[in-house]
């Protein structure tokens, strides 16, 4: 029993320290520059990473100002897509359920956006096809994969790959999420710095 | 309508070795930063009003844009095949232009940005700055460099290094936020209230790039050291990094400084700053000094007295905190 919780940490920790912290820094970047313009950040990803998705907005969109709420008039404006299941439904059953999020993302994408996509395997059709919407508008996307990375890896301006065997998705699902709550705590000591700075001033 | 913002640049060292001239010979590298200060394009479809309007410091009204005189604009418009009439382009900034913040390349990228995008179609950063190149140094052939419009283009910190072959790789300098606005509260930067045109003194620093050839490679080499600097937090080193850069500046080219810069600069150093240079192609423009912040007051007190009795009245200091976007359409009704 021990031996088998052991390996499965030590498998979690390899696999987390593999990842690349510069690709984690340029996603930090792209989400910088999306706040400065006011622009929107679409999330997306199946099964479990559309939970991860999920989980994520809700922080990102509260948590990181959660310190002092009233000081910030104006926040993150994180969406999950599709923001429905009734949206999702809707596409997978008339259109296909490669367009599910494709689909969505069309009705709301605007230069000043930009766009996470959570695959571990990196080659989901429906998220490759959304993916593929932003890079021809030249939306930058912040890729979050396992395995080899796949297709997102490869498309993706910020490449944060969790490094598995294939088909190990509670390992790659499980980093992801640590990634994810890294890039929400980074921007809520950031907006906390900036008004212990303002305050001094 | 669609509305370009599109950011000013302080660009901290390496200046001058984006001239093809150079880089030809040698690999250029510059490091800069895009800040707070914009420059806003807006483009009108106007169908109504069967001609070309721009607005800028005059307004211009004509029929066929070949008979605009802002050149900037009548060669894009001309480039692009935008010769039906009916379009109206008005600019806005929070700075005036000359001012060494790299303005004028900044307003090409969203004018290339903007047209494209009225033209239906949308562009790659790199494919931005390429563009505003190509108008500014191949049609207009002004004498220039290709650091202002990558600035203008990418946004953030950034090392930029023009290879032989014209090809530009950008690196980013991942920074996080404590040193960056760490480095905010250690940055004054004054507009001295002289304005020049970069092309003037660029022109005379491109006729001397051979016989100075070591230095311009010193200057390029330094980048990679400023970066590190940088990246320990090491703001005393930055400084004089920029104060023996300045000093090596100046002996490129004559009219870089002149005798009311060169003392703003000491008044700034005698008060208390590590170092600091003059921002742009020089010759007038701004002045960026790194000083301990405990010494700010004092040094603002000093150069704007200074300033006073050289009876500089558009002199002022100008705060800036640095940004991370590129330039962007933040508005768009065509889409």
């Amino acid at each position: 029993m021990e031996n088998f919780i052991k390996t499965y940490i030590n498998d979690a920790n390899h696999s987390l320290g593999l990842v690349d912290s510069k690709e984690i820094a340029k996603a930090i970047n792209i989400i910088q520059s999306v706040f400065e313009r006011d622009g929107r950040i679409y999330i997306f990803g199946n099964g479990g990473s559309l939970a991860l998705a999920t989980h994520w907005v809700s922080d990102f969109n509260k948590t990181v100002f959660s310190h002092n709420l009233d000081k910030h008039s104006r926040r993150f404006q994180a969406i999950r897509l599709p923001s429905t299941e009734e949206e999702f439904s809707a596409w997978a059953n008339d259109v296909g359920y490669e367009m599910v999020f494709a689909g969505p993302l069309q009705n709301y994408l605007q230069e000043a956006d930009c766009v996470i996509a959570i695959s571990s395997s990196g080659n989901s059709g429906n998220i490759t096809k959304a993916v593929e919407l932003a890079k021809s508008r030249h939306i930058s996307v912040i890729g979050l994969s396992g395995f080899d990375g796949g297709r997102l890896n490869e498309l993706a301006d910020a490449k944060i790959l969790v490094k598995t065997e294939k088909g190990k998705y509670g390992i790659v699902e499980g980093a992801h999420g640590v990634i994810l709550h890294l890039i929400t705590v980074y921007f809520q000591n950031y907006f906390d710095h900036l008004l212990q700075r303002n305050d001094k001033k | 309508m669609i509305i370009i913002k599109s950011p000013l640049r302080i660009s901290f060292v390496g200046g001058g070795t984006d001239l093809p001239d150079f880089y030809s010979k040698y690999p250029g590298r510059v490091i800069s930063t895009t800040i707070n200060k914009y420059i806003y394009l807006v483009i009108n479809p106007a169908y109504h009003m069967n001609d070309f309007i721009l607005k800028y410091q005059i307004t211009e009204k004509v029929n066929h844009p070949s008979e605009i005189i802002h050149d900037r604009f009548r060669s894009a418009l001309l480039d692009y095949g935008i010769i039906k009439n009916g379009l109206e382009i008005g600019t806005f900034a929070d700075i005036p232009a000359k001012t060494g913040l790299g303005s004028s390349s900044s307003f090409t990228v969203a004018l290339v940005k903007g047209l494209s995008a009225y033209l239906g179609k949308t562009m790659s950063n790199g494919e931005a700055a390429e563009e505003a190149c190509r108008f500014e140094i191949d049609i207009l052939k002004e004498p220039i460099g290709k650091q202002d419009q990558y600035a203008a283009a990418f946004g953030g910190f950034n090392i930029f290094q023009f290879n032989q072959d014209g090809r530009v790789d950008v690196e980013p300098v991942l920074l996080d936020y404590f040193k960056r606005s760490s480095l905010e509260d250690h940055l004054l930067l004054f507009f001295t209230g002289i304005t020049r045109n970069a092309s003037s003194v660029l022109g005379e620093q491109r006729l001397k790039i051979e016989e100075n050839l070591e230095t311009y490679k010193k200057m390029s080499d330094s980048v990679f050291y400023f970066r590190d600097k940088l990246l320990a937090g090491d703001f005393k080193g930055m400084a004089d990094m920029l104060h023996e850069g300045w000093l090596r500046k100046k002996s490129l080219s004559s009219n870089i400084s002149n005798s009311i810069i060169d003392s703003l600069y000491e008044i700034g150093i005698n008060s208390g700053a590590w170092g600091g240079k003059i921002l742009g192609a020089g010759g007038g423009g701004c002045l960026m000094f790194i000083a301990p912040p405990e010494k700010h007051m004092f040094i603002r007190e000093e150069i704007t007295q200074a300033a006073k009795v050289s009876s500089l009245k558009e002199f002022q200091e100008i705060p800036v905190n640095f940004t991370q976007s590129g330039a962007n359409i933040i508005y768009n009704s065509n889409r």
